[in-house]
């Protein structure tokens, strides 16, 4: 069997087996049980909460963050095992929702970490959810989710913006932009 | 004693709630006075940006069980970095409201040894809770300039 044959096959195996990193911020923490037990029992699909983030494949970022949690949220991700997968979970994620204008709230997730799959809604219904589940297996069965290898790709690009958001001292930024141009 | 009979220059806002306005200096023995006559439970302290009057309010509010009775101690100091005595030595959960007034504010507290920041990490700016800090304008200049990731 040849590499694409075995990355298909092992894709394939993946995708039943996903344990999900048990890390809840913002409102979405409250749509998670009903997904998790036996009214929608997401367990059918193979999927299960994971406490720590070694042994996790998904990361449901479930609603706002501030600066202070997407520090946490960056740790958890790089801390992750490869292949990795992201689901951004309710409107602000998407654009900040309700949030638009909060001076401690980020706007836009995938500038930080490169999101798989978005869920409109705010909130998301567990029928979304369970929905944005079968995508991902979906995406996965394409070879399509691959933001983990976007973050390795655009390392730079992804650490650039997640320093502007933290560091609030813009001399310190105005030096990385230009070690990014060298 | 109830807080009318102590101090007869309160206004009684509606039944149990009983409002105190005051100097900077008297509010230290006003909450020693009130802690001795049953009002044991501090409840909070609060700040207000009177942006208009050039001044911030602070109202220290304490409940007394016995009377069911809730009594604020309202002061007003300027607006432009005039400090206040701490209160932690008489009630020691003070320090932490006026170490979150002073980071989301700005009021300096003498005497508060813990004013350091609490939950916003490394922010340089002003504090973002007055009034002349503009929420809409910060977000245009920060989150919205952070640059999109470009895939080549």
């Amino acid at each position: 069997m040849n590499h694409e044959n075995w990355s298909k096959l092992a894709r394939i195996m993946s995708k039943r087996s996903l344990w999900m990193i048990h890390f809840c911020t913002g409102c979405g923490a409250m749509e998670m049980p009903p997904v998790m037990t036996s009214r929608y029992d997401m367990e059918r699909f193979g999927m299960h909460a994971m406490a720590t983030p070694r042994q996790a494949d998904v990361f449901l970022v479930t609603g706002y963050l501030a600066v202070k949690t997407l520090k946490r949220v960056v740790q958890v991700y790089e801390q992750m095992r490869d292949p990795k997968y992201v689901i951004g979970f309710g409107s602000c994620t998407i654009n900040g929702g309700m949030y638009w204008d909060s001076y401690n709230t980020i706007k836009d997730l995938s500038k930080y970490i490169p999101v798989d799959v978005y869920i409109a809604g705010c909130m998301p219904r567990p029928e979304a959810i369970m929905d944005s589940f079968l995508k991902l297996f979906d995406m996965i069965d394409k070879g399509e989710a691959i933001g983990w290898q976007k973050y390795h790709k655009y390392y730079d690009q992804y650490k650039r913006n997640q320093r502007m958001a933290f560091s609030y001292r813009l001399d310190e930024v105005k030096d990385i932009k230009e070690d990014d141009k060298e | 004693m109830m807080a009318k009979e102590l101090f007869p220059e309160a206004q009684e806002i509606r039944k149990g709630r009983i409002r105190i306005e005051t100097q900077k200096d008297k509010v230290g023995e006003i909450i020693k006075k009130l802690k001795d006559n049953s009002y044991e439970h501090f409840v909070m302290l609060s700040c207000v940006d009177w942006i208009k009057e050039g001044k911030f309010e602070l109202v220290y509010q304490m409940w007394s069980y016995q009377y069911k009775e809730h009594v604020m101690i309202s002061i007003k100091i300027n607006r432009d970095g005039e400090s206040m005595l701490s209160m932690r030595h008489l009630f020691p959960q003070i320090e932490t409201y006026e170490r979150e007034i002073h980071e989301m504010f700005g009021v300096n507290f003498i005497g508060n040894p813990n004013l350091k920041e609490f939950i916003l990490e490394g922010w340089p700016h002003m504090p973002p809770m007055r009034k002349d800090f503009d929420t809409e304008k910060f977000v245009k200049d920060f989150y919205y300039k952070i640059p999109e990731v470009k895939e080549e």
